[in-house]
């Protein structure tokens, strides 16, 4: 079926091409209706139950989605940098999309001097001269509230915090709140020593910008990688042109797929374009290069480009269907994930990866009929002894011939330090650790966080079930203690809370100089709130004071660290909060980081099944736990190295690095199905099973070789991604890929020859006459896999000349097939021994007793040295009972052979 | 009824507003901005002697209610200074806090504050503007005591025309300071037919309108005068608006005792508790009352 499907691009052009030509422009029309989503929910797992408090909480105090507009100069504090800026407060506070601007032109201040409270703005309006603006920076900075929030230390740094409302992001918004924002800034740009905004808008549209700058680089770089290798190892214009156009047909049906069925594109699926041209090329280069050979073999044969297409399906066509499975299996293993981001970028690259093997079965023919010629003019051949991959296997061989032990330890040795070193790893997810570090978003971010507090933002929200719980001095208390500990912890910036507001204002009430103290009675402490607005307190504490929140603004950025002490925190906030309180920390950066830990256990989940999947598949594949097992080795020895390498250079796993040893493998894999196909078909046709490993090996090193190094240059390309985690992960496949040779090419050849992994077939093929089973009686008009099957129930048996192979008499239920040598039926009767028959290779004898238990009617004996297949009643009837199938066919052909028997003893008698 | 002299007159209430009738006799297409305000003055004929019961109510953005009662107390003297009284009575918690203002005869205003929790002092308030909120209200302390028409400049615009009834459109600037002048504070409509200002725009130091205020529930309450017995200020950029709502009005000295405006009177009625360790109402056993209130029922 595999080498028709191969075969219909060859022999139904029109037909084939009129298909993919409609399912393309399908596709065109379906990417017209792509969007592309790089907000931070798709970040957040769908059914994180977080999510429902922190809308709750939300909703009670206002959104975290705060751009912070950040202002530095050293002559801030005068009339004229200060008109500019009441100019910008004023622009953007009429911008669309902005909820509310807190700077320095609408906070207010409580100040208690000379026995009088002050209760004014910070300023109302630019003032005139420059003693009022001194007058108004004093009063800031003595404001602790406002220090390192909207004030640096030293009064020369200030923040605008932006409020936006909140809007679905697939519209644009953020990019257009972000513009018009920078666009309001602009003007100004000259009037002030640096200004610069950071926040959700401009980190959102930041994303979607590298994104588009991703696609049109990444794309067209892993074509012309894929190009220049292909050349260079192939020296086959075809063989480059080949996998060129199945890419660009996977891309557009890939993306029209998305369009259609309204997947977004995210920043994950940047690589998307690069995955399909290098992972979809190793399959056409595989093809190909099978073509070429097939060439090679009828060149002498008319029309030599059919039977060289038919050739390339036959001997490639059952590995890649094995290995396009393989690979859509290792990226569908994150289908599941509950963090949109990866998920969609799962489906969007397990069907591409699909879609591509479907694609390449079509094309890859089609355009072989077409431009293909009939003599192979490829001008690489194995024999180039210098070549990169021959040198290598030089190596490998010295290796395995000589300390192949030693190159066993000294692997383990290195895995074992590479699980050690992988101990090390942790997990991020914040999305600004997306963006390179010299990115000026990063250097804002860093710049921000030298003067104010980072941009970073969490609520702890206190819920008590009594009305004005949060006007009792004890709770009050709460509130400090649970801030006394977050300052205890030493990581983060600010927190502010009610209970700051409280202290402030008795201590400028008090206008004593005395420690802030919270105030000591519910009256004092109602009588105090009546000087804030609503308005100012809106973040702080619950319309009715039945809940407060604690603001924490922070610059953690290793997901990591920030849960360690988020839980030491809920520990403590618990234990301070009591029992009768409900307390809670929220925040859409918080819920993100917590997807860390999710994706680390997802990752650790698909990493599972795939190794399992492939090791039923390859189990399969060799009828034998022991190939499954071998299988796994080339795909465990470079992810240990992998994550190693990962937590020696403490690279933390994250959306894109964790995805690494899944999709790694599934590609990787590819190659020692390559070879262990190779190997299983060799072992057919010799009896020296070492040599079928040192051919299989030898004849699939080239290509094993070269599509590693295209696909870890193919890979390695991602590293110009504007994107850390897509360079880290490109980098990191890189590096699989090359780990994939060694384990594919040293390690799993030593460990074939060591295991026998060949089963029972397999000797029997090596050793046995094709004839002999193919002429057997017993296994007469069964296909293949059935004989296989029953073959593999039996067991092998020798015995020397003039063992006793049945005793007449005796009882027993076993059957035989005789496979090498002869033996004779002899039956005694009153002491006398009579040759009843001489028994050749492929005869059956025992079968009666198969059939019934009843005694043996005859002794059997070895005159040669024989080897005998014996079929045990009972596991026969055991194993066999889900396949009926060959249960009939071995009972029909038992029947048959009784009944020849019959007919024989009949004939035999009216002779007499 | 007595007329009062200069001094108090330039010493309006806001929210008692004013009020005319035939108006249109006395006002031209001539008649500046200043002299409308004049007449609005003459035709209010204030009392000097105004008790009043008010019920506060302020809504925030997401619709909650907080109110509030408090008593108003407002005394003009002969000489022409002039005393308020802002006493708040509930909700208990606020109960005895007090704004109390004192407009001497040379036209200088001092504020004071108390808190009764804070203890028998009372604390003078500076810096508040005419567009600062008071005690978490949408008004200002000056919208509170009122507009003193010395201290501004009224320019008249064109009269306009709001369904079916005619106003005097009045920009209010700063009298004594030539660069605010240019910078509107507010704009006051005035009804044709009574000279009672029902509609104010409170104008942000950038020209912008901030708050809304508005007059509802006129009532006639001597005559020619007026009262609105409902004013709404609405802050538009917070989503945020409070009511005051008169409940009970009397003109009468003895509801206005020249001792309420001190400070002795404050503490003598509303004084200092000393603090007391109390229980937070989580720590309340509710049951323990339940079964206590079940008991006596019993």
């Amino acid at each position: 079926m595999i080498v028709q499907a191969c075969m219909l691009g060859y022999k139904r052009r029109v037909p084939v091409a009129a298909f993919l030509l409609m399912v393309t422009l399908l596709a065109v029309i379906g990417m017209l209706r792509l969007q592309v989503d790089t907000g931070i929910d798709s970040l957040i797992p769908a059914d994180d139950p977080a999510r429902v408090i922190y809308q709750k909480v939300m909703g009670e105090f206002g959104t975290d989605n705060k751009t912070i507009i950040y202002i530095k100069d050293e002559n801030l504090w005068t009339p004229e940098k200060l008109l500019h800026l009441e100019q910008l407060h004023l622009a953007i506070e009429k911008t669309q999309g902005v909820s509310r601007v807190d700077g320095i032109f609408s906070l207010h201040t409580i100040h208690g001097v000379d026995g009088k409270i002050v209760s004014r703005p910070v300023l109302r309006s630019a003032p005139k001269t420059v003693e009022e603006a001194l007058s108004a920076k004093e009063s800031a900075l003595a404001n602790p509230l406002y220090l390192g929030n909207f004030f640096s230390e030293d009064g020369n740094v200030t923040a605008m915090i932006v409020s936006i409302v909140d809007a679905d992001d697939r519209n644009n918004f953020s990019r257009e709140i972000y513009q018009a924002l920078e666009d309001h800034i602009n003007v100004h740009l000259s009037e002030f020593e640096y200004i610069t905004q950071v926040g959700p808008p401009r980190i959102n549209a930041e994303l979607k910008q590298s994104l588009y700058e991703d696609f049109m680089l990444l794309g067209p770089l892993s074509a012309v990688i894929l190009v220049l290798s292909i050349l260079i190892f192939m020296r086959s214009w075809l063989s480059a042109i080949v996998p060129l156009v199945t890419s660009i047909i996977t891309i557009i049906w890939t993306f029209g797929f998305l369009g259609w069925v309204g997947i977004p594109l995210n920043i994950l699926s940047a690589m998307i374009p690069s995955l399909i041209i290098v992972i979809g090329s190793t399959e056409d280069t595989h093809l190909m290069a099978a073509f070429l050979r097939g060439l090679d073999e009828n060149k002498d044969q008319a029309d030599a480009r059919k039977h060289a297409v038919k050739y390339m399906a036959k001997h490639i066509g059952l590995p890649l269907v094995l290995t396009v499975l393989t690979t859509a299996l290792g990226f569908a293993s994150n289908l599941f994930s509950n963090i949109g981001l990866i998920q969609h970028f799962s489906i969007a690259a397990t069907f591409a990866m699909l879609a591509n093997g479907f694609i390449t079965v079509l094309v890859l023919p089609l355009m072989l009929s077409i431009f293909a010629s009939d003599k192979n003019t490829s001008l690489v051949k194995d024999k180039e002894t210098n070549s990169v991959p021959n040198r290598l296997m030089r190596i490998f061989r010295y290796s395995q011939d000589h300390f192949p032990l030693s190159t066993l330890m000294m692997t383990a040795a290195l895995c074992l330090f590479f699980v050690f070193q992988a101990s090390k790893l942790y997990v991020t997810n914040d999305p600004l650790s997306y963006f390179q570090s010299d990115r000026p978003l990063i250097q804002d971010v860093k710049r921000i966080h030298e003067d104010l507090a980072g941009v970073k933002i969490f609520f702890i929200s206190l819920e008590s079930k009594h009305a004005k719980a949060f006007q009792e001095p004890k709770n009050i208390k709460k509130l400090s203690d649970i801030q006394d500990f977050l300052d205890s912890q030493g990581v983060y910036d600010r927190s502010i809370s009610l209970a700051d507001h409280l202290k402030f204002i008795n201590r400028e009430f008090r206008n004593s100089g005395i420690e802030d103290s919270i105030p000591e009675t519910r009256k004092l402490i109602a009588q105090y709130l009546m000087f804030f607005h609503r308005s100012d307190l809106d973040s702080y504490v619950s319309h009715d004071y039945s809940r407060a929140n604690i603001v924490v603004r922070h610059n953690i950025t290793d997901s990591h660290s920030l849960n360690k002490y988020i839980r030491e925190l809920e520990d403590v906030m618990k234990e301070i909060a009591g029992s009768h309180m409900t307390s809670h920390i929220v925040s859409e950066n918080l819920m993100v980081n917590h997807a860390a830990e999710s994706l680390m256990v997802a990752q650790v989940k698909a990493l599972v099944i795939l190794l399992t999947l492939i090791f039923l598949i390859m189990s399969a594949m060799f009828t034998s736990f022991k190939g499954g097992l071998i299988a796994l080795v080339p795909a465990i020895i470079p992810i240990t190295l992998m994550f190693g390498i990962m937590g020696y250079l403490d690279i933390p796993l994250n959306p894109g690095t964790a995805m690494v040893a899944v999709i790694a493998i599934g590609i990787a894999i590819d190659g020692t199905i390559h070879l262990l196909a190779r190997y299983n078909e060799l072992c057919r046709y010799t009896s020296d099973y070492i040599e079928a490993v040192n051919t299989a090996v030898r004849e699939e090193a080239t290509p094993l070789i070269v599509s590693s190094i295209a696909l870890a240059l193919g890979f390695g390309v991602l590293i110009f991604s504007n994107f850390t985690i897509v360079a880290q992960f490109g980098a990191l496949a890189a590096a699989t890929m090359l780990f994939s040779i060694f384990a594919n090419l040293l390690i799993t050849p030593i460990i074939m020859s060591r295991i026998r992994l060949v089963g029972l077939y397999q000797i029997l093929a090596m050793s046995v006459d094709r004839d002999v089973l193919d002429g057997s009686p017993l296994l007469q008009n069964m296909t293949d896999y059935q004989r296989r099957k029953a073959i593999l129930i039996s067991e092998l048996n020798e015995f020397k000349k003039g063992d006793l192979l049945v005793e007449q008499g005796s009882i027993g239920r076993d059957m035989y097939l005789i496979l090498s040598g002869k033996a004779e039926v002899v039956r005694k009767d009153d002491g006398e021994s009579r040759s009843l028959a001489i028994l050749m290779p492929g005869q059956v004898f025992g079968e009666i007793g198969y059939i019934r238990e009843t005694e043996r009617t005859a002794d059997v004996v070895a005159i040669d040295d024989v080897s005998v297949l014996r079929f045990d009643y009972e596991r026969m009837q055991d194993d066999l009972k889900f396949f009926p199938n060959i249960v009939a066919k071995l009972n029909f052909n038992i029947c048959y052979i009784l009944g020849q028997r019959l007919a024989d003893m009949v004939a035999s008698s009216k002779n007499k | 009824m007595k007329s009062l002299p200069y001094k108090s007159t330039v010493f309006v209430l806001l929210i008692s507003c004013l009020l005319a009738q035939e108006s249109f006799a006395y006002v031209s297409k001539e008649t500046s901005g200043d002299e409308i305000m004049e007449e609005v003055q003459k035709r209010h004929q204030q009392f000097p002697y105004i008790y009043e019961e008010q019920s506060m109510v302020m809504e925030d953005r997401h619709g909650k209610r907080d109110t509030r009662k408090a008593k108003r107390y407002s005394r003009v003297e002969k000489d022409g200074s002039v005393d308020f009284l802002l006493l708040f009575e509930y909700p208990r918690e606020v109960k005895g806090v007090a704004l109390l203002a004192n407009r001497d005869v040379d036209g200088n205003t001092k504020k004071y504050i108390y808190l009764p929790a804070f203890g028998e002092q009372l604390i003078e308030s500076a810096g508040e503007g005419s567009n600062d909120n008071f005690l978490g209200t949408d008004f200002s302390v000056e919208n509170l005591t009122g507009e003193v028409l010395s201290d501004h400049y009224y320019e008249r615009r064109d009269d306009g025309e709001m369904e079916g009834i005619k106003y005097f459109i009045l920009d209010v600037y700063r009298a004594d300071d030539e660069f605010e002048k240019k910078q509107i504070l507010r704009k006051h409509f005035v009804q044709q037919d009574n000279l009672y200002i029902t509609l104010t725009y409170h104008y942000d130091k950038r020209g912008r309108i901030s708050r809304t205020q508005t007059h509802h529930n006129l009532k006639a309450v001597d005559g020619d005068m007026w009262r609105a017995n409902m004013i709404l200020m609405e802050d538009k950029k917070l989503q945020h608006q409070s009511l005051i709502k008169i409940t009970r009005r009397v003109f009468s000295h003895d509801y206005v005792p020249a001792e309420v405006f001190t400070a002795q009177w404050l503490y003598e009625h509303y004084p200092y508790e000393e603090p007391v360790e109390e229980p937070t109402m989580d720590e309340v056993d509710f049951e323990m009352f339940e079964d206590m209130i079940e008991e006596a029922r019993e």
